[in-house]
């Protein structure tokens, strides 16, 4: 009976923790796709950006974990403007701009991943963040780290955080308004390019956010990157491009399904399911599941 | 149709180096692997230059072409000469059948579909090692044989070049041929096509199918040339290099493609101390050839040429 | 008078002729036509961590050779080229240094499939290729005439860690927990079949794709079955994930092993994980380590922060592995090195483990299973030796086994 709990708790607070950390990328994703039509596949490098940045000043400078990430998220606020005003301001008018805006984060995936094996590749195969909080809390008889628990509060209360800034503040309803109706939006008076600007700021630190959550949840490498790109990728367009409530209740199943498929399925079988799933949704309703 | 002179010098100059290089095996070698890349832009030009539609999935095809033809040699016994064209139209068919459903979708969410079954693909060539040996992949593949014997050195060098002139000639004939003129018509305005009574889909899968030959073809020498594959040979950024050797050289051009190869493909070998930074400058460019250079340097040299005039 | 004065100049010229003759020889290092290896590593990519940790061990002992004198008294000389840790980069490097430099052989890489494919070059140009580090059998299959393999093959590492649990705890229980990776599958094919044999029960057999992030469940199954030892080997930092979690669950330290340790994922284990269990070839904790091995230590400590581990340790002697080929051959030949190779029977300079290859060119293998003491930061480790094991690459059917 314990080892039944113990299984039910942990599959919980597995899928828990990685559906609210894909819910996230996937919702900074989709935002931005939504918006600005920028679909971002260099989403991933990102995610390893505030990541390593965050490692870089936790072992290097000593910082305690919250500073360190209370530093990146700042700095992303600033990375972002600079990205959005160097690279995607020039295509806001453009009509066909998704292709282009996907070479072009292509072309910075290469970038990103390239700065990083000369960087930090070189400087250690691993990389993780201190815990938060030290202690472990048994619940039942499932022992579960405070940091863990923290990590796992500090997700949904942002995911909280983010669906009511996008339902209930006009900064929020601005974004939402952009993304279903441009014209009408432009009609009511809103800045729409002002708006793109703050989406993409917005999408971009509710990723790096992602990552340091995950950072402070696991151990990572470089390759992390490529996989939560493809996730999130998946995540979004199964949930509907643009819709934050497709990214996050998909980033919760995938969540889930990656902390139980160990159990029932072959590895083989697991990797395939969600490119499968992607390509499927894709080609019969590439609207995805929440959008009409 | 005129073919102009300056493409006449490139054919020779094309078949001419592999007996320059004749004595220095090293140059012999990036010039082999050059005039690959060569016939795979030539081929991605029609459909990224003359369709409008980027194939992320064009390296997975190679891989299957250049599994099957491995297979083939190995289970049946028979020369590369047949299993060639049994490979490339085994894998140009799959290509088909995993494009076409996507094929009807409009550009980006193309590129998307594309780029999906490039890694789930990529995924099968290391999960299936029955077929490809898995992540270790397949070494020590023998050249082919001409005449009982394997070609060796230079001569394997002529062959690619020939198989690029080909691939370079055959590109040029579509262009000029009506089935050409029908890919830009779709790729400059499908609804307007389609009201023209051009079948949008049915083009698009025949260009599709041209292409997925082309790709087929290139990684059926490609194995047997380096001797050496593995799923890591044929995976996405593979597709992205041959992408960027046509968006760099000039895309619904001729030459733009086989400008972009000769001057890409053999930088990573002969700038070994840059190595590091191959990535990020190959990233630099794909972001500067997409923002400020969309017709690519040959592109770019015509619109100059003819603002001229 | 005179002959006394006369005496005494030609005593003095003689005896300044041969301290001159001396000094000279010794002031002069090694001097004529360098002997030219090719070494293709992994300086950039993903791999580029342990390519430049073995570039760092290479360079010792190349530096150590010619300055006593290099090898038949020519300086050795290794052409380092960086493959980015890309098989076509590499064979390209490898082109070239066959036709371009016209080395006498070539080594390199710490990457599984590079080697794989300069293997291809080496077999089918007839070149000596002297593997390092890299631990995939197919580099020794039967047949295999130019290439030998320094490093245990993986199989092997699982046949030497199930003999190792039975000596330690006969009949014991085991879960394993690994990701599913070429090296992995290799090194749990080796251990499950000779688990059979040795009579070992495996409870439980988890195997986690690649990009997997948590195995908390899976912790959780584990420690459901109440195993003697946990078999843990995650690819890259799931190996941590690993550790971590299943340590998180209440596993004790002591019931871990791990198949394979180098210094920085000892670090990462961390003093949580002190108790646990790793495989290695060569750790500054072994019982009775040479002088050479001790002094190896020490340098590459006081160079890098950091003690080696048995990567550093095999390039390291790779050098003087050639300097004994070559000195026993008497001449810088291809075929003349591939017989020496074929035929050594010497001691590895820092571990005095035995350097012998059989007909495919797989060295007579070996292991040590050493325990966590204790880990002080990323700095240092201690770690006591508990089981030292030799054997022959092919006491299981290991070109069977894997692919």
């Amino acid at each position: 009976m314990d080892s039944l709990l113990l299984l039910i708790a942990s599959t919980v607070s597995t899928g828990l923790l990685l559906g609210a950390i894909f819910a996230l990328v996937a919702a900074g994703v989709t935002i931005v796709y939504g918006c600005i039509w920028l679909p971002n596949a260099s989403n991933g490098q990102f995610f390893l950006l505030s990541a390593l940045v965050a490692w870089g000043l936790t072992s290097s400078y000593g910082l305690n974990s919250f500073t360190a990430c209370l530093i990146v998220l700042l700095a992303g606020v600033v990375l972002s403007l600079i990205f959005e005003k160097l690279l995607f301001r020039r295509l806001y008018g453009v009509p066909d701009r998704n292709i282009s805006y996907f070479v072009i984060t292509l072309g910075l995936t290469q970038i990103m991943s390239g700065l990083f094996s000369m960087t930090f590749g070189k400087w250690s195969d691993q990389f993780s963040l201190p815990p938060l909080i030290p202690g472990v809390t048994m619940i039942g008889p499932f022992p579960m780290t405070n940091n863990r628990i923290l990590v796992l509060v500090i997700a949904y209360l942002s995911l909280a955080l983010l669906f009511v800034l996008l339902r209930y503040h006009p900064l929020g309803r601005a974004v939402r308004a952009v993304f279903q109706n441009r014209e009408a939006a432009l009609l009511r008076g809103v800045n729409v390019h002002s708006i793109y600007k703050i989406s993409f700021v917005l999408g971009s630190t509710i990723i790096y956010l992602g990552g340091l959550l995950y950072a402070l949840a696991y151990s990572f490498d470089l390759t992390v990157a490529w996989t939560m790109s493809i996730t999130a990728f998946a995540i979004m367009i199964v949930g509907g491009p643009g819709s934050v409530i497709g990214a996050l209740v998909i980033g919760l199943v995938f969540g889930f399904t990656q902390a139980i498929v160990s159990n029932f399925t072959s590895p083989t079988v697991a990797t395939f399911s969600y490119l499968i799933a992607m390509l499927l949704i894709l080609l019969v309703k590439p609207n995805g599941l929440f959008l009409k | 149709m005129k073919i102009k002179s300056q493409y006449w010098l490139l054919i020779l100059v094309l078949l001419l180096l592999p007996f320059l290089a004749k004595d220095n095996r090293f140059l012999g070698f990036i010039l082999g692997i050059t005039y690959l890349n060569v016939f795979w832009a030539s081929g991605m030009n029609i459909l990224y230059g003359f369709v409008g539609l980027m194939p992320l999935m064009f390296a997975a095809i190679s891989g299957i072409a250049a599994y099957a033809l491995l297979y083939f040699i190995a289970e049946w016994h028979i020369s590369f000469w047949f299993a060639l064209p049994i490979a490339t139209l085994f894998a140009a068919f799959v290509g088909v059948l995993l494009g076409l459903p996507s094929l009807r979708l409009k550009g980006f969410y193309f590129t998307l579909c594309s780029l999906i079954i490039q890694s789930t693909l990529t995924l099968a060539f290391i999960f299936f090692p029955k077929f490809t040996n898995g992540d270790t992949g397949i070494n020590q593949i023998s050249p082919p044989l001409w005449m009982n014997e394997p070609i060796k050195g230079y001569v394997f060098e002529v062959i690619l070049a020939i198989l690029a002139v080909l691939g370079i000639g055959f590109s040029f004939l579509i262009y000029h041929s009506k089935l050409g003129q029908r890919f830009i018509a779709i790729k400059e305005d499908d609804v307007l096509a389609e009201s023209l009574g051009v079948n949008v889909v049915i083009n698009r899968v025949i260009a599709f199918f041209i292409v997925s030959i082309y790709a087929a073809i290139g990684g059926c020498f490609y194995a047997t040339y380096i001797g050496f594959i593995s799923p890591r040979s044929f995976d996405v950024l593979s597709s992205l290099n041959i992408w960027l050797f046509v968006a760099f050289g000039g895309k619904a051009t001729i030459a733009g493609p086989v400008i972009g190869a000769l001057l890409l493909a053999p930088l990573p070998f002969l700038l070994q101390s840059l190595e590091a930074y191959k990535d990020i400058l190959s990233g630099i460019l794909i972001i500067l050839i997409t923002l400020l250079m969309p017709g690519g340097i040959y592109g770019t040299y015509l619109a100059w040429v003819n603002s001229k005039k | 008078m005179k002959n006394l004065f006369k005496k005494s100049i030609i005593q003095s010229l003689l005896i300044s002729t041969f301290a001159f003759t001396c000094l000279g020889t010794n002031a002069q290092n090694a001097v004529g036509e360098p002997i030219k290896i090719g070494f293709s590593t992994e300086l950039t990519g993903p791999w580029t961590f342990f390519g430049t940790s073995c570039a760092a061990g290479l360079k010792f002992a190349v530096d150590e050779i010619n300055s006593k004198g290099g090898v038949l008294k020519r300086p050795l000389e290794f052409i380092v080229q960086d493959n980015q840790t890309n098989p076509t980069q590499a064979l390209a490097s490898v082109r070239n240094f066959d036709v371009n430099d016209k080395v006498l052989a070539i080594s390199g890489t710490t990457n599984s499939d590079v080697s794989l494919a300069m293997y291809g070059y080496a077999e089918q140009n007839k070149v000596p290729f002297l593997v390092p580090v890299a631990a995939f059998p197919q580099l020794t299959k039967p047949g295999t005439k130019y290439t030998f393999r320094i490093e245990p093959d993986a199989v092997g590492w699982g046949y030497s860690m199930a003999k190792f649990i039975e000596q330690r705890k006969p009949g014991a229980t085991v879960a394993l927990m690994y990701s599913d990776a070429a090296l992995m599958r290799a090194i749990f094919a080796g251990f499950k079949y000779q688990a059979e044999k040795s009579k070992l029960k495996v409870v439980t057999d988890i195997i986690f794709p690649q990009g997997s992030s948590d195995a908390t469940v899976q912790a959780a199954q584990v420690k459901a079955a109440n195993p003697d030892f946990v078999i843990i080997s995650g690819a890259g930092a799931f190996d941590a994930v690993l550790n971590n979690q299943i340590l998180d669950l209440g596993i004790k330290p002591e019931q871990i092993v791990h198949p394979f340790g180098i210094t920085t994922q000892v670090f990462n284990w961390g003093s949580r994980s002190v108790g646990s269990i790793y495989g290695t070839f060569f750790d500054q904790g072994i019982d009775n380590l040479p002088k050479e091995g001790r002094d190896f230590i020490a340098k590459y400590d006081s160079a890098n922060n950091r003690p080696p581990s048995y990567v550093e340790n095999y390039c390291y002697n790779t050098p003087y592995i050639f300097k004994s080929a070559i000195e026993s051959a008497g001449t810088a030949d291809r075929e003349k090195l591939r017989e020496a190779f074929s035929k050594m029977n010497i001691k590895e300079l820092t571990s005095g483990t035995p350097i012998h290859f059989d007909a495919n060119g797989a060295r007579k293998e070996y292991m040590y299973f050493m325990q966590i003491a204790s880990v002080e930061g990323k700095r240092n480790y201690k770690s006591k030796q508990l089981y030292y094991i030799e054997w022959n690459p092919e006491v299981i059917p290991v070109y069977d086994l894997v692919k």
